[in-house]
């Protein structure tokens, strides 16, 4: 008896140790690269090594394909070009195309295109590829292909000769060259012209061929992209071998991977684990300005909502700071209208301000007739309560957002009730049916001010998911769309940007800053938000 | 005549089942790991549904001292990442975590005790119909199914209640289908059936009287199955929704604080694990007292 | 026995059909399609064009009929997030899944056997309460909270293994790399079904104890460990022959949670991938491919079953 006592005891010692002696191997493999050299080494940009990039799922390497997301333009806007790019003041720079111009009236852009650019597989980039891009993709409305929206007002793209083409507009769009260098890059006609642009997963899913500054090694599904340095690129050749994107669908992982040492630079979405990272060494995180803003919204179909003072009582009810250093970590500033502070030359503060004020809120609503009469600690109206379904989708950090938001609204007495919903049904129910009393989320929009899109009374089946209508903000956000001087432009948006504040189309909450975590040994990255500065990706070093 | 035959039959039936209800908690007495769940689970669930009255904090309101604050008087277990108090969290929590899976153990004991007793009971097609559809449920990795399903359907707690009992009813139908077939064949039920009871009656007042036994070790066992199977989904993101809090969404929700506050996940992924270990030593220890080989021993 | 074997493929072939059935139309009938699973900036026009790509504007029947045609002709479509077909895309994962769920049922059966023939032999002892303590605390512990502890202890604070991922194939491959990779989540997919087989084995050997013919060959004066090791376990065996079978759909549910929390990129996150993205065609195989293997794995198991126990022959 004490006999196999003890053999099963042994067997557990021996299982442990097992576990152990393994663990104990793996330790000398990952603990590497701790080396801290704060010593010499300005040796400058040199060529070699390789950077690791996390990506959450499988990708499509075509910038149009409908089910090309997040995941694949950060390897699109490598593997490809566009005909600009966002330059390092944001405004758009050359990239395919080296100049630019509007006819007067605004109706017809020329770019003039590099003659020198070759295809990853040796063929001539010329305008017959820029042509196919948009007439036969982008402006293809059967095909529904990504950001085609920002082309609506384009009738079609000529050809006028080999390096230049001609974009013939229904009416002047301002921000043309911007939109250019938001995921539009050029596609080879070579390769797509006779096949269905989806259905080519011969290039979608295994060899694209594009004319970015790395080409496709290996792909891997699940696991991982492999890219190489395009030694016939065009700009300034590359000075890494690799870029890697790892497919790691976690975020937990990719905290785990850029503290060991495994990747290299990303964008935190996910700010739970700030703390950690910022304490590790050879990590940095910085905040980085982004176009993008984070809106709460109330579907002014609704004839409740349609009070300006309901939805100005809705801000001051929410401590947006709060907010910010809660969730967000600090990573954001409060917003007070649409144009982020990323767009320096338009961004203004000098406008209406909603502070934390939950006595004032109560005051407003009482204004516009909202009181609590029955002493239930909910305000009403003619014997109506002020309920609200509030529906956002699953995704980021909406979710603990929204949370907060929802408390701060109880606490000056609606009723409001959280509804956490897929993603999938929230799209369905808020953007395709519109069927919704309140929502909470964000839009990104290219480097220009043109929020049209977003608030413009004829957008209203499209992006105008709050159904703002108002004929002086459109009048304004007209006007901006078609003045081609920056300096007009500027003045356009500065009253826009009072009278959005004010008229509080949307509930603006907060310009999110973007956490980009490094690895300290990656060098030469601007100073850019991460899918920015994928853009100069040939400038970044490793130094050891 | 008939009338007499009747009521005896059922006194008797009812002197039996008291005896046998005497022995089983004395028997159980004796395994002292599931007496103790017994007690502990009853001291769970009356901390967990009169906790509520006495610690009054609202689970979902943002407190005054911010988030992931540390132990304090205001808050024995601090508060969350979002300022809430996590005592007041983890009871509010348990109670929707408990009664999801009380919930879903009684549709699940209905669905399963329907199936076996007819099948058991009524033989024939229905047999076969009821027995290969059951079988057919079990050999199929249902999780597979409840996640399409709450991810196509949404997540509202009635949903998650019904997707988590029709993934879980096969074993207490098999139980009981085994079950009533022995009962059939007793004397007292024969003497009913030749007395002209309609089956119905038979069935409800005769047989199923006769499994309740096994019906309460299986719906124990299904209780943290169910537990488990809630904060599984949960995990998923497929379970229900904050701000409501159960232990599942909340242990969910800590997974991102497991670098810098790893507390937060500790405490709902240690009571799911007690409440469910609890569950499943007071089933295993009833299924041990029921067990006709004890008696031997 | 041959129709034995006929009997069930047919009913192998009916449960496939129901499957697939409640499940097409399950999917389908669910608010938001694919369309909604397009960017929020998507304009109604270009759902509409996605809706009529995917033929989604036909109705439900027309679409079962449809995919059910050509399933049969063993074409499971097109995904529709990737474009691929879908055979190709599970075959991509499946690999991954098979080789977490052979190591992780390997390993259950010795350690299960081992542990359950233990405890039999021990009935009553400390040992005997120790595993079957153990096991009821396998089956009660969540596993994905296990699974975060370990990480955090593992990878978080000792910094030995990896939190995620399955490890570098193709030319990079290193053993250390790939086995390191595999032991969370093998262990933690061993909880899931190790603490079953104990019980089984356990119950199993007390039964054959029991029985005459092992009283026979002991008052023969055979050894006692031959007496346990050649002749009980032997026939203790065979019904545990069985518990695998029941065990394969459980260990497959299992696996998706085991594959979720450590970044395994198998079937398991496929179909999470698959229904959230709307992917109609990838959750229908998904689902197909699941259920094959499972009625496949459970022919195997009364195959085996029938030769190593001469009884069923005559069922």
């Amino acid at each position: 008896m004490k006999k196999s006592k003890w053999k099963f005891l042994s067997t557990l010692l021996l299982s442990v140790v097992l576990l152990a002696a393994c663990s104990y191997g793996g330790e000398s493999t990952t603990t590497s690269g701790e080396k801290e050299d704060g010593s010499s080494s300005a040796s400058g940009p040199k060529k070699g090594g390789k950077v690791s990039i996390p990506i959450v799922a499988d990708p499509t390497f075509n910038p149009w394909h409908p089910n090309a997301y997040a995941e694949s333009n950060v390897i699109n806007r490598v593997l490809f070009s566009g005909l600009t790019q966002p330059g390092k003041d944001l405004a758009p720079s050359p990239d395919l195309a080296t100049k630019w111009e509007a006819s007067e009236d605004g109706l017809e852009w020329t770019f003039y295109l590099r003659d020198d650019v070759l295809w990853h597989d040796g063929e001539k980039f010329t305008a017959e590829d820029v042509a196919y891009t948009f007439n036969e993709i982008a402006l293809n409305k059967e095909l529904g292909a990504n950001n085609a929206s920002y082309f609506q007002k384009v009738k079609e793209v000529q050809v006028v000769d080999d390096f230049t083409v001609k974009f013939m507009m229904e009416s002047p769009v301002a921000a043309l060259p911007a939109y250019l260098s938001f995921n539009t890059e050029i596609v080879p006609k070579h390769i797509f012209e006779g096949n269905d642009p989806w259905e080519l997963t011969s290039f979608n899913k295994k060899t694209p061929v594009g004319t970015g500054s790395f080409k496709l090694k290996s792909y891997t599904s699940g696991q991982s992209v492999v890219l190489e340095r395009n030694d016939d690129y065009y700009g300034e050749t590359a000075l890494l071998d690799e870029v890697e994107y790892k497919v790691l669908a976690d975020a937990n992982t990719h905290v785990a991977q850029i503290l060991s040492g495994e990747l290299s630079i990303f964008a935190l979405d996910d700010l739970a684990a700030l703390d950690r990272i910022e304490k590790a060494k050879g990590v940095t995180v910085e905040g980085r300005e982004t176009t993008r803003f984070f809106w709460l919204i109330v579907n002014q179909q609704v004839e409740k909502y349609q009070d300006v003072r309901v939805r100005q009582a809705l801000l001051h009810a929410i401590d947006r700071q709060n907010i910010i250093d809660t969730v967000l970590k600090g990573y954001g500033t409060i917003a007070d209208a649409g144009i982020a502070p990323a767009l320096k030359e338009y961004y203004t503060d000098d406008v209406t301000r909603y502070e934390y004020d939950p006595e004032r809120a109560k005051e407003l609503l009482a204004e516009a007739g909202w009181k609590d009469t029955d002493g239930d600690g909910i305000v009403d109206k003619d014997g109506e309560p002020f309920k609200i379904d509030f529906e956002i989708g699953i995704q980021g950090d909406l979710e603990a957002v929204s949370q907060m938001v929802q408390q701060y609204l109880v606490k000056v007495g609606l009723d409001v009730k959280l509804n956490a919903m897929e993603w999938n049904t929230m799209i369905q129910d808020v953007v395709v049916n519109r069927d919704y009393e309140m929502s909470l989320n964000w839009w990104r929009y290219p480097a220009d001010p043109d929020l049209s899109a977003y608030m413009h009374s004829n957008s209203i089946k499209g992006m105008n998911i709050p159904a703002y209508q108002n004929a002086e903000l459109d009048k304004l956000l007209d006007a901006g769309a078609q003045a081609s001087d920056v300096e007009e432009r500027k003045g356009i948006y500065l009253d826009a940007q009072k009278l959005m504040a004010d008229e509080l189309p949307y509930m603006f909450l907060w310009y999110p800053q973007e956490a980009q975590v490094r690895v300290d040994k990656l060098k030469g990255v601007p100073e850019l938000s991460f899918g920015d500065a994928l853009h100069y990706i040939h400038e970044w070093y490793i130094e050891e | 005549m008939e009338a007499s035959t009747q009521t005896n039959v059922t006194s008797g039936v009812a002197v039996k089942a008291k005896k046998r209800k005497n022995t089983l908690l004395n028997r159980l007495r004796q395994n002292k790991v599931a007496y103790f769940s017994l007690w502990f689970l009853i001291v769970l669930h009356v901390v967990v549904f009169i906790g509520p009255f006495i610690w009054t904090a609202n689970p979902e309101e943002l407190q005054e001292v911010g988030a992931l604050a540390s132990w304090s008087l205001q808050h024995p277990f601090g508060t969350d990442d979002l300022g809430r108090d996590v005592f007041a969290r983890m009871l509010h929590g348990g109670r929707v975590t408990l009664l999801v899976g009380l919930a879903a153990m009684l549709f699940s004991l209905l669905i399963g005790t329907f199936v076996g007793a007819c099948a058991g009971f009524f033989g024939k097609v229905v047999e076969s119909i009821f027995m290969r559809i059951t079988e057919a449920m079990m050999a199929i990795p249902n999780f597979f199914f409840v996640l399409v399903a709450l991810t196509v359907l949404g997540t509202s707690p009635i949903m998650v209640i019904v997707v988590i009992a029709l993934s879980s009813w096969m074993e207490i139908a098999r139980v009981v289908y085994g079950e009533t077939l022995k009962w059939k064949e007793y004397e007292f039920v024969e003497a009913a059936n030749a007395s002209g009871a309609k089956s119905m009656r038979i069935l409800t007042r005769y047989i199923i009287p006769q499994i309740i036994p096994s019906i309460i070790v299986s719906g124990t066992l299904t209780i943290a199955a169910a537990i488990l199977t809630e904060s599984a989904i949960s995990y998923l993101g497929l379970g229900i929704q904050p701000p409501t809090p159960t232990w599942g969404n909340m242990l969910q929700n800590s997974q991102q604080y497991i670098w810098t506050a790893p507390v937060l996940g500790i405490l709902p992924g240690a009571a799911i694990t007690i409440a469910v270990l609890a569950y499943n030593f007071l089933g295993d220890g009833l299924r041990d007292a029921l067990d006709p080989r004890f008696v031997k021993k | 026995m041959l129709r034995f074997l006929l009997n069930r493929l047919g009913q192998s072939v009916v449960l496939l059909l129901i499957v697939t059935v409640i499940t097409f139309f399950l999917i389908n009938l669910a608010p938001g399609g694919p369309a909604s699973t397009m960017r929020m900036e998507a304009s109604p026009e270009e759902r509409q064009a996605m809706i009529e790509k995917l033929g989604l504007d036909q109705p439900i029947y027309v679409r079962y009929i449809d995919w059910i045609t050509h399933a049969v002709q063993g074409d499971l479509g097109i995904s529709f997030t990737s474009s691929e077909p879908v055979i190709q895309r599970i075959s991509e994962r499946l690999p991954y899944t098979i080789e977490l769920t052979v190591f992780t049922i390997v390993i259950s059966v010795i350690v299960g056997i081992l542990l359950g023939v233990l405890s039999a032999i021990k009935r009553g002892k400390a040992q005997d309460h120790i595993i079957n303590f153990m096991s009821v605390i396998g089956l009660s512990v969540p596993a994905f909270w296990l699974g975060l502890m370990l990480i955090l202890l593992f990878s978080i604070t000792l910094g030995w293994l990896p939190s995620s991922g399955v490890g570098s194939r193709g030319a990079d491959f290193d053993l250390w790399g790939w086995i390191s990779h595999l032991i969370l989540p093998v262990l933690i997919l061993t909880t899931t079904v190790l603490p079953n087989i104990v019980r089984f084995t356990r119950s199993s050997m007390l039964e054959v104890i029991s029985q005459n013919y092992i009283r026979t060959v002991r008052a023969k004066g055979a050894k006692e460990s031959i007496v346990l090791y050649v002749h009980a376990l032997r026939n203790a065996l065979i019904p545990v022959v069985t518990i695998i079978g029941v065990l394969i759909p459980r260990l497959l549910s299992g696996a998706v949670i085991t594959e979720a929390i450590f970044g395994w990129t198998g079937i398991g996150t496929l179909i999470i991938e698959a229904a959230r993205g709307r992917d109609y065609p990838l959750v229908m195989g998904v689902t197909v491919m699941i259920t094959i293997v499972v009625v496949v794995c459970n022919l195997f198991v009364d195959l085996v079953y029938s030769r190593i126990d001469p009884r069923v022959k005559n069922v």
